[in-house]
């Protein structure tokens, strides 16, 4: 692949970096990472990746955007009110960088879609916002020997890691769900707005990081952070064999707010 | 008691090392002179990058359980919550993160115990026999010595920068359960006289080239081991190779002096001293008694505690005390674990814990009739192998490559997989309770196989190409003072088989055990040809795309790749993957004139030549074509070798066989100019002659490009020279044109901070620049 003048210069940041180069960004425009939600986390992790040149982007998320959600998910705007959230994000990004080709999906992260559609991604990005999803992205990940970074955010706090096969997973971790309502969701606990830029862009930086082959991914560690008083750790984890034998995907229960009566 | 008094100097040391800390956490100190701060404070980077073990120093392998205690608080608050004990009867706490490593080291300070000198170039940790004061037929007890010397030697300020590291061992009788004769120094206890004494042994070690340590002098009075050792300190120190950290241990020092000239050295010295007698050792006799805590007794009544009892209990010298063999499944201690059994045996007095080299823990002084009170302790932890066969527990393994950057293997994996296999057989393992097998990931000694009765160390193996984790085998190791002969190699097999041949092996030498005297005997008249034997069975490893299996170490994740190895660190590995093809080469060479095809012989001759020592720049070549085409590069083209080859190599990469074949007297030449050249290579893989550096220039084998960025503001000059610069070979040249002003202020240092050189830059009569630009 050649760069364009347009894009020589439009990415002349990155060349210019040691690093990164030519090569790294051209292995970023040939990059596909796959965001799961696109809210607090998922609309900062797209808009730096569309802005980066990463060269495919997926977007799966099954809300609409509602006004409760502008106070944190970025990538939304006022006059997006009701619109699918994928096709919100899909059109900032096209503003934002013609070269990224979106694939929006209006749908949930399912078992039974889990492997089908990560199968075409080389990174995944979790922007979910509950305990079921974020494990069924972890076992479709291992299962599917796809590298994934877990983010998670609540009040002040916000958690990251980054998965690649071999390395510890989310389940070698917290082993399995908490039972439903054990842990608040933002809509009943509340969340800083700023930390989900905080973290989301933790998150788009470790998946450019891993494109090209620089420095060191959060594997084997779960970074913490309080943003009250902006300090921020890494703990050590290990890789437990027993925990990343995944034989088959499940949903979990949602928490019981989030059931939809039928 | 204490088994060491630290130095008064400790708690500054230990202040600097913290400033020392920050500043290379903030870029101040760059991580190679950082290294050679943290090692002598027993700090070592584990494999996973910027984490770190801590490495304890125990005395005679001796450690309170008070101690023992903080050791396992520390590793639960900061590290990975157990204590590793290793094979130099110390222990250590694993996975710290660096701005944990201080309050791990001052957490030390609270119970007296250090972990300066853990690792550097310094008195290591100073050893004893295990049952050292309380084994019954032992010549005395050698435990005040070591302890003694090491509160001597910790506190001499020239202990610290010797020319590399220095060992000492002590012996409580003539089995040398010490190993004295592996030791740089070791002291035999001995009698003469109705004196107590020593004998002692000098330039013995294991390692990856192993020496069996000399007798130095056949007797010292018991007061005078200071004055020897001090005496091989100053010698060590004046005469030590400081240049070559692969061949400064004591034991080169009396290869390259021979025995006579050693002797003169160490007598020049000794005679100095040895009539101080100010110089004597304080020493201390350590009485072992047991305290009666007058706790309730509890008694056991079951066939497994008989059962234990048999294989871990005996009986001290000293009437009504028992000491027990602790067994630890690879070393490690849970933290909860050890607080409850540091609890207990806490009532029994400060002498109650030593380390052993197996890994595991002997507890002494503990009155017989409490023995229930402890198995009923010990039975409720979580990771011991106490209900396991003695001869599980004696199995010694390093970390390997699991936490070691020097590793090949995983010997962790493969002591895992092994316990599996024999727990699960059908062997009586209690028929050989004494057996050592000991396994080490590389060539270096950690996991000690030079002294196994079967040891076995990590190798590379080769399929087409591929490379795979395999071990050596050695067997027959002799053990005792005077007599000891390390384990000669026997075989070598793929890591996989490794399982299965040592059950084959065990069950035939335990069937027939009772024909022979002695195991050696054994190996002798059967077991050394039976290792052959099932190797040969065994050793064939299927091919990479038909199954991966055998490729990925047991324990590991993923197919064994070189590049995992530490760069400068794996020349142990590396040597293993040169001798492949420099055997091939020298085999090939000589049997030239038999071969019908000489065209093909000569083409794979080219080949192994080409491939041998690309291993050396960090390339592995997969097949003919990218060998001849890195060798050229790399080798010929840098007149590392001479540049006239460059068309043997190229008719060779388009497959002209018979072109060799007219040049057959070329290519010989080339492959012994190849062995001359890994002949001049030294320990760090650096060869005599450097690589030229100017090969396009002279030769345009590559030719120059030139780019017009006048007219191109900053910094996009920069961004384009850059990407130009990318798709070029190292070597080549790029002539650029910048306008005058803040283009040619910016962008030729902007070239050079990438590692390029610019090479000239000239004003035209116009007022642009020239720049001419060579990739590195």
């Amino acid at each position: 692949m050649n760069l364009t003048e347009e894009q020589i210069e439009r990415y002349s940041r990155h060349i210019i970096l040691q690093g990164v180069g030519g090569e790294g960004q051209e292995k970023i425009l040939n990059a596909k990472v796959l965001i799961i939600g696109t809210g607090g986390l998922g609309a900062p992790a797209a808009l730096y990746l569309a802005a980066a040149g990463v060269g495919t982007i997926g977007l799966i998320d099954g809300d609409t955007v509602d006004l409760s959600n502008l106070q944190r998910q970025v990538i939304h705007f006022t006059p997006d009110l009701d619109k699918p959230k994928v096709q919100s994000a899909k059109e900032k990004i096209a503003q934002i960088n013609p070269d990224v080709n979106v694939n929006a999906m209006q749908d949930l992260f399912r078992a039974d879609n889990a492997l089908d559609i990560i199968k075409d991604y080389d990174f995944i990005i979790d922007g979910t916002d509950n305990f079921p999803a974020k494990f069924l992205i972890n076992d479709a990940c291992v299962m599917g020997k796809k590298p994934f970074s877990h983010g998670g955010i609540l009040r002040f706090d916000g958690q990251t890691m980054t998965y690649v096969p071999g390395t510890a997973s989310y389940r070698c971790v917290f082993d399995s769900p908490p039972p439903p309502n054990a842990v608040p969701t933002c809509s009943q606990a509340g969340v800083f707005g700023a930390i989900a830029g905080m973290l989301g862009t933790i998150q788009a930086a470790e998946a450019l990081k891993f494109f090209i082959n620089k420095g060191e991914l959060l594997t084997n560690r779960l970074l913490i952070f309080d943003a009250l008083t902006m300090k921020f750790r890494t703990v050590n984890v290990k890789p437990r064999p027993d925990r990343l034998n995944i034989e088959k995907l499940v949903d979990f229960d949602q928490a019981a707010c989030d059931l939809k009566q039928s | 008691m204490k088994f060491y008094e630290n130095a008064p100097t400790l708690i500054a040391e230990q202040d600097q090392f913290e400033k020392d800390m920050i500043e290379f956490a903030g870029g101040a100190i760059n991580p190679i002179k950082f290294k050679a701060i943290r090692v002598a404070h027993g700090v070592y980077e584990q494999r996973q990058e910027h984490t770190y073990m801590i490495r304890i120093r125990c005395a005679a392998g001796g450690i309170t359980p008070k101690q023992l205690k903080k050791v396992a608080e520390l590793g639960e608050k900061y590290g990975s919550s157990e204590v590793h004990f290793t094979t130099r009867q110390e222990v250590q706490v694993h996975d710290v993160l660096l701005q944990d490593v201080i309050k791990v080291i001052r957490g030390l300070n609270e119970v007296d115990l250090s972990s300066r000198g853990g690792g550097g170039n310094t008195i290591r940790n100073i050893l004893t026999s295990p049952l050292s004061g309380i084994e019954e037929g032992e010549v005395f007890d050698v435990d005040p010595y070591a302890i003694s010397l090491t509160t001597r030697m910790i506190n001499e300020p020239d202990s610290w920068n010797l020319p590399r590291k220095f060992k000492i061992a002590l012996s409580n009788s003539d089995e040398d359960t010490a190993y004295t004769q592996a030791t740089c120094l070791g002291f035999v206890a001995a009698i003469k006289e109705g004196q107590k004494g020593f004998r002692v042994y000098c330039a013995g070690g294991m390692g990856a080239k192993p020496m069996v340590g000399h007798e130095l002098i056949d007797f010292i009075p018991e007061n005078r081991v200071y004055h020897v050792t001090k005496a091989i300190k100053i010698m060590f120190d004046k005469h030590g190779n400081r240049r070559s950290k692969y061949s400064s241990r004591i034991k080169f020092l009396w290869k390259k002096l021979d025995r006579n000239e050693f002797l003169k050295l160490f007598y020049e010295e000794y005679d100095q001293v040895k009539d101080d007698d100010s110089l004597n050792l304080d020493i201390h006799e350590i009485v072992n008694e047991g305290i009666d805590p007058q706790i309730s007794v509890e008694s056991v009544d079951s066939v497994e505690f008989e059962l234990w009892k048999k294989r871990y209990v005996s009986a001290q010298k000293q009437e009504g005390l028992s000491t027990i063999k602790m067994p630890l499944c690879l070393g490690d201690l849970e933290s909860k674990d050890a607080y409850v059994l540091c609890d207990f045996l806490d009532q029994f007095g400060d002498n109650t814990i030593r380390c052993d080299r197996a890994q595991n823990m002997r507890i002494r002084n503990i009155p017989s009739k409490y023995i229930g009170n402890l198995y009923n302790i010990v039975k409720s932890m979580s990771h011991t192998l106490v209900e396991h066969a003695p001869f599980i527990a004696n199995m010694i393994n390093c970390t390997g490559a699991q936490t070691c950057k020097l590793g090949i293997c995983l010997p962790r994996g493969l002591s895992t997989e092994l316990r599996d296999k024999l727990m699960h057989s059908d062997l009586n393992l209690d028929a050989i309770p004494e057996f050592r097998l000991n396994m080490s990931g590389c060539p270096n000694t950690c996991g000690m196989h030079h002294i196994a009765d079967l040891g076995f160390f990590g190798k590379i193996g080769r399929k087409e190409g591929k490379i795979y984790p395999a071990y050596n085998i050695l067997a027959g190791a002799k053990v005792g003072a005077g007599k000891t002969e390390y384990a000669s190699k026997v075989s070598d097999l793929p890591a996989h088989a490794v399982p299965e041949f040592v059950y084959r092996f065990l069950k035939h030498y335990i069937e027939e055990k009772e024909e022979y005297s002695s195991y050696h005997e054994y190996l002798e008249k059967e077991g050394v040809e039976l290792i052959k034997e099932i190797s040969a069975e065994l050793k064939e490893v299927p091919l990479f795309e038909e199954d991966q299996s055998c490729y990925i170490d047991f324990g590991a994740k993923r197919p064994l790749r070189l590049d995992d190895m530490g760069a400068a660190e794996c020349s142990a590995g590396m040597f293993d993957m040169i001798n492949v093809d420099r055997k091939q080469m020298e085999t090939r060479i000589k049997g030239l004139d038999d071969v019908s095809d000489v065209e093909e012989e000569l083409y794979r001759i080219l080949f192994h030549t080409s491939r041998m020592l690309l291993v050396t720049r960090g390339l592995d070549a997969s097949n003919e074509q990218q060998a001849f085409a890195y060798f050229e590069k790399h080798f010929v083209q840098t007149e590392l070798v001479d540049i006239s080859n460059a068309d043997l190599l190229q008719e060779a990469k388009k497959g002209q066989k018979s072109y060799l074949k007219e040049n057959k007297q070329r290519v010989i030449k080339l492959a012994e100019d190849v062995m001359a050249l890994y002949k001049s290579m030294d320990d760090s893989l650096r060869f005599k002659q450097s690589p030229k550096q100017n090969v396009a220039e002279e030769k345009d084998v590559v030719e120059s490009i030139k780019k017009d960025y006048r007219g191109v503001a900053c910094p996009m000059n920069f961004v384009k020279t850059k990407l130009v610069l990318e798709t070029m070979s190292v070597g080549q040249q790029l002539e650029i044109l910048l306008d005058n002003g803040a283009p040619i202020e910016n962008v030729p240092n902007s070239v050079k901070l990438e590692g390029h050189s610019i090479l000239r830059q000239e004003q035209s009569s116009e007022g642009h620049w020239s720049v001419l630009i060579k990739k590195n």
